[in-house]
């Protein structure tokens, strides 16, 4: 990596067990609404012409994640909290105010999740997603989902069915392993939306801050990044193992038949092959869980970055009197989600569609507080960041940029 | 009044007028409780950061633009010195802490005197949302300005005085403050505790690391978190932890070693002074949660032959940073513990009388293996300020001081409403009160559960409405076996095994077997009365349709039955679990129990409709 100090063989097996947890809890709540949706999607429109994009989101989401969770190591801080020392509070303030967008329409999407994955066991919109909120509130509110944590990630882990559906539908191996090193690209408007989607729900913006969060908690030091690393390039690659066994198994079993992913139930049928008449219920539970799980993560990182940029008082154990910023965010988010999934006649998998565009257009936003950081030699030290992580860095901007622009220029144009 | 956001980016034009750069900060002499602005740093041409004196070079300032003495050639660059600040780079938008408010904050903007006057001086560092505003945007600070005041709230400013804050983040130490600046060392430890909680990990070593040792052994022992004392420890020197160690009474300092790993420790105790370490290792031959391991070696002990001026004599002599003392103990010619003289007694009383004719020889003492709980609620009883620890000798090792003893108390307060399902941790807020809320009522989400578990065991060999006839019953069953929780978990809080009134194992199971028998009955008889009544002719609103929901209702009641019975019979190992964890220091909570009897219950209940049908 960018330096290389990441000598393998000097370190200890258990310690780099220990580390390789929270990448791979990321990378199992990375599987959530918007991501099942995009990559379904992907897969039905377009077949394998998009697992091209996999093995590039994973390397910018480790090059992404290990800026983030290098620069928590070597500062100590959050990367609100430099954002805000670095840059003031003027640009702190769109920096938080893009990161509460864009974490407003993931939470939005996640109860979209929830909605349709419950709709599948015919439970109504009104009744799932009142639920859900007051549930994820409370467990936010008290702090405590981290004691279900594990439970909603087994559950989540239902989606690791893809790998076995997707190796018993029998693809064409040859045709997609093609595809997955020749990159192939269509100018409609449609397969450039794709595709931003793709990269907002593959490096989400609340994804970096998390990484960041986690190293300072554990309150890691520079030298334990070989460890850092180890963990964010497993979680990468498993999310993106996940995330290309989605794109082939709905690209083997949906695109043939031609069906447009619209809801649950469309996607759920890719499972069909494998589970047959359960695969509603499989997909249903798999998506619950997995979106219940990152509904209850969101609210409180966006809260919680917000703060510590503005220097209020954050924390779950923080009482309404001490921590009202805090909690007050926390509860609006929760309750702007719930409302406008329960508004009449939306289409659920639309929203968590538009939710990871959305995540895409603003993601340059961030990652440009978080290069010109990281590639600060006063903040980094001799940590910051070499000439090739800025470039792929700056690349990842300008692609989404330009993808982004050309992407609204068609669909003004009506194209 | 002038912001230092008002100054920062506004040109600096020398004596012709000429633009010479743009500023980019201010020096602030650190000496002073309103600290001089000494220097002027801004960003000169091609963006090469300079640095002159304020009181040499500048003439007029105001929002717009600062104005120089001399020309641009006449200048003269200078260096920041040690005991300056630079207000941009130290203090702006940095997380200080507010020693007088004590907390943590981060600074928007910082207020400078009036303009008028040749001398600039920082008044204070502004931490509330004015100064949020004012750094967004001036006219968005006035507009909110304007609507408060039409609400009637003035929105004040937040200002934390220089004299007032602690900068985190660099470490002011070695710097010549001026005597009235309070900085976290002048604070109380336990305050000092209270902030370092509240920042981040890595902020909180540093601060750690700032303080003096006395503090740090101070602040140490008020830690609430053993785990992050624990880190905090391992975040110092092994020098420094030792000397910090040696500072702190014996009895914190073994219960934060106990924390570390066993090679840390031995390191850390072998650098310490033979005689605390020896103080410390004593203490950790004790089992956690006794006497021997809460109680303090520092004890003022003496021969009682001894005279009045003897003892004074003695506590003249003892160390500064003693345990302080309440009692002077009295020992005999085989040093076994003979009597206490109370600290009154010892000034009122003349220097010449014997100790002996003022002592209490009739004294209430612990054995180092008592359970600390039995010592702190004899300390409360006896209303002691210490209790001495004795051997089986009658030698005196040590005291339990009341401040441990109350510890103690809140601690074991704290553990039993976890057990009784009460409120965990100190969180008063409304969602706490929904959740307790929730958990009360868990059983409607059970009987929900047991339900649908009801409805997939008979497989459609019922209909929608015989399901839920039976399932009716369950309610009961779930509402009791919640009560055979709360049963079990009173009884576990008023009996100490260890006491020989309390009920026996054997007497408990009887007694539990013998209410659940009682109660099943009871459940049973109750069901089907109502049975009966609704299926009676004397009932006409019903129609005679009721046959199937009847005989599905009397299943249901019989299974609740069964059910409550063997909720109650298991209260034996509830009881014995809820023990056992204890004895191995293992939190439990109630609600978590209560849960699991609850989907007992729902099993048990399933179960027997099954055989039933």
């Amino acid at each position: 990596m960018t330096k290389g100090d990441g000598r393998l063989s000097s370190l200890k097996p258990r310690l780099i067990l220990a580390a390789m947890g929270p990448g791979l809890v990321a990378a199992l709540a990375g599987a959530d609404a918007g991501g099942v949706a995009t990559y379904s999607n992907a897969g039905a429109l377009f077949g394998f012409m998009q697992l091209w994009t996999v093995p590039v989101m994973c390397f910018l989401l480790i090059v992404a994640q290990e800026t983030a969770a290098r620069m928590g190591c070597v500062t100590g801080k959050g990367l609100a909290s430099l954002i805000r020392e670095q840059f003031g509070v003027r640009l702190s303030a769109v920096a938080m105010l893009a990161l509460l967008v864009s974490n407003t329409t993931v939470t939005l999407s996640e109860f979209a999740g929830i909605a349709s994955a419950l709709a599948l066991f015919d439970v109504p919109v009104y009744v799932s997603v009142p639920v859900a909120a007051l549930a994820i509130w409370l467990l936010t509110m008290s702090g405590s989902y981290r004691r279900i944590e594990k439970v909603l990630l087994a559950i989540a882990c239902v989606f690791v069915t893809y790998i076995v559906a997707g190796v018993m539908v029998g693809p064409n191996w040859g045709d997609a392993l093609l595809h997955t090193v020749v990159p192939h690209v269509e100018a409609t408007p449609r397969y450039l939306s794709l595709l931003v989607a793709s990269v907002g729900t593959a490096i989400a913006p609340w994804m970096l801050f998390l990484a960041q969060s986690n190293v300072v908690e554990k309150n890691a030091r520079a030298e334990d990044l070989p460890y850092q690393r180890i963990d964010t390039v497993t979680g990468a690659v498993a999310a993106s193992v996940i995330s290309w066994f989605i794109i082939l198994t709905t690209g083997a079993v949906l695109h043939p038949a031609g069906v447009v992913v619209s809801g649950a139930e469309d996607a759920a049928a890719a499972l069909a092959p494998l589970v047959g008449d359960y695969a509603e219920a499989l997909f249903g539970a798999g998506l619950t869980g997995a979106s219940f799980l990152a509904a209850c993560v969101l609210p409180g990182i966006t809260s919680s970055a917000i703060c510590e940029a503005f220097g209020w008082e954050r924390g779950a154990d923080r009482s309404w009197a001490e921590a009202p910023a805090y909690r007050g965010i926390i509860t609006g988010v929760i309750a702007i989600s719930a409302v406008v999934v329960m508004l009449p006649n939306v289409n659920l998998f639309g929203i968590m569609m538009v939710a990871q565009v959305i995540n895409g257009v603003l993601l340059p936003v961030l990652l440009v507080f978080m290069v010109l950081i990281a590639s600060d030699k006063h903040v980094m030290g001799r940590f910051a960041n070499g000439r090739v992580w800025n470039a792929l860095t700056w690349f990842t901007i300008v692609a989404v940029t330009v993808l982004t622009v050309i992407m609204f220029v068609m669909q003004a144009m009506g194209l | 009044m002038i912001y230092l956001s008002q100054l920062l980016g506004n040109p600096v034009l020398d004596a012709d007028g000429e633009k010479v750069g743009t500023v980019s900060d201010l020096g602030i002499a650190t000496g002073e409780v309103f600290p001089r602005i000494t220097s002027l740093a801004f960003m000169g041409p091609g963006r090469t950061p300079i640095m002159i004196s304020w009181r040499k070079f500048v003439d007029t300032y105001d929002e717009n633009e600062v104005h120089l003495k001399v020309i641009a050639t006449d200048l003269r660059f200078s260096y920041l010195q040690p005991d300056e600040v630079l207000l941009a780079r130290d203090i702006l938008n940095k997380q200080i802490v507010d020693t007088h408010g004590m907390r943590v904050v981060r600074v928007n903007d910082l207020k400078l005197s009036d303009t008028s006057s040749t001398q600039l001086r920082l008044l204070g560092a502004e931490v509330g949302a004015r100064g949020l505003l004012r750094s967004l945007h001036p006219a968005l600070e006035r507009v909110a300005l304007r609507v408060c005041r039409t609400f009637g709230h003035p929105l004040p400013e937040k200002i934390i005085a220089w004299s007032y804050m602690d900068l985190v983040e660099r470490d002011l130490s070695n710097v010549k403050l001026s005597v009235s600046h309070k900085t976290l060392d002048d604070m109380h430890p336990a305050d000092i505790a209270d902030i370092i909680e509240r920042l981040d990990p890595r902020l909180r070593g540093q601060v750690f690391a700032q303080l003096d040792d006395e503090q740090r052994a101070g602040a140490m022992a008020e830690f609430d978190d053993d785990a992050m004392a624990a880190e905090l420890m391992g975040n110092l020197t092994e020098t420094d932890a030792s000397r910090m160690l040696s500072e702190m009474d014996p009895d914190d300092a073994a219960e934060l070693v106990s924390e570390l790993d066993y090679d840390k420790a031995e390191k850390l105790l072998r650098l310490m002074g033979v005689q605390e370490q020896r103080a410390i290792r004593q203490l950790l031959g004790y089992r956690e949660n006794t006497a021997g391991r809460i109680m303090t070696s520092e004890v003022a002990s003496i021969s009682e032959t001894a005279t009045v001026a003897d003892a004074v004599e003695l506590l003249r002599g003892l160390d500064e940073d003693f345990e302080s003392v309440r009692y002077v103990y009295l020992t005999d010619e085989d040093g076994k513990l003979s009597g206490v003289v109370t600290l009154n007694a010892l000034i009122v009383a003349p220097a010449e009388t014997r100790l002996s004719e003022l002592a209490t020889e009739d004294l209430v003492t612990a054995s180092p293996e008592d359970d600390q709980e039995d010592v702190a609620e004899d300390i409360a009883k006896y209303n002691l300020l210490a209790m001495p620890v004795v051997n089986d000798e009658g030698r005196l090792l040590g005291i339990v001081t009341v401040d441990d003893a109350l510890d103690v108390l809140e601690e074991e307060h704290a553990e039993d409403l976890r057990v009784a399902g009460g409120a965990e941790g100190d969180d008063s807020g409304r969602a706490s009160a929904l959740i307790w809320l929730v958990r009360r009522n868990a059983w409607v989400a059970l009987w929900a559960l047991g339900v649908v578990a009801v409805a997939l065991a008979v497989g459609g060999r019922l209909g929608l409405q015989e399901t839920l006839a039976v399932s009716v019953p369950l309610a009961v069953a779930l509402v009791l076996a919640d009560d055979s929780v709360s049963y079990v978990t009173n009884f576990f809080l008023e009996n100490d095994p260890d006491d020989e009134d309390s009920p026996s194992m054997i007497g408990f199971t009887f007694r539990g077997i013998g209410i659940g028998a009682v109660l099943g009955a009871l459940v049973a008889l109750i069901v089907l009365a109502l049975e009966s009544v609704m299926a009676s002719p004397a009932v006409p609103t019903i129609e005679a349709s009721l046959e199937g929901l009847g005989a599905a209702l009397t299943t249901g009641g019989v299974a609740a039955a069964v059910s409550t019975f063997l909720s109650f019979a298991l209260t034996p190992i509830y009881l014995a679990v809820l023990r056992n964890r204890d004895a191995n220091n293992k939190e439990t909570s109630g609600f978590t129990l209560s849960a699991v009897a609850m989907i007992v219950a729902v099993v048990v209940f399933t179960l027997v409709v099954l055989v039933a049908l």
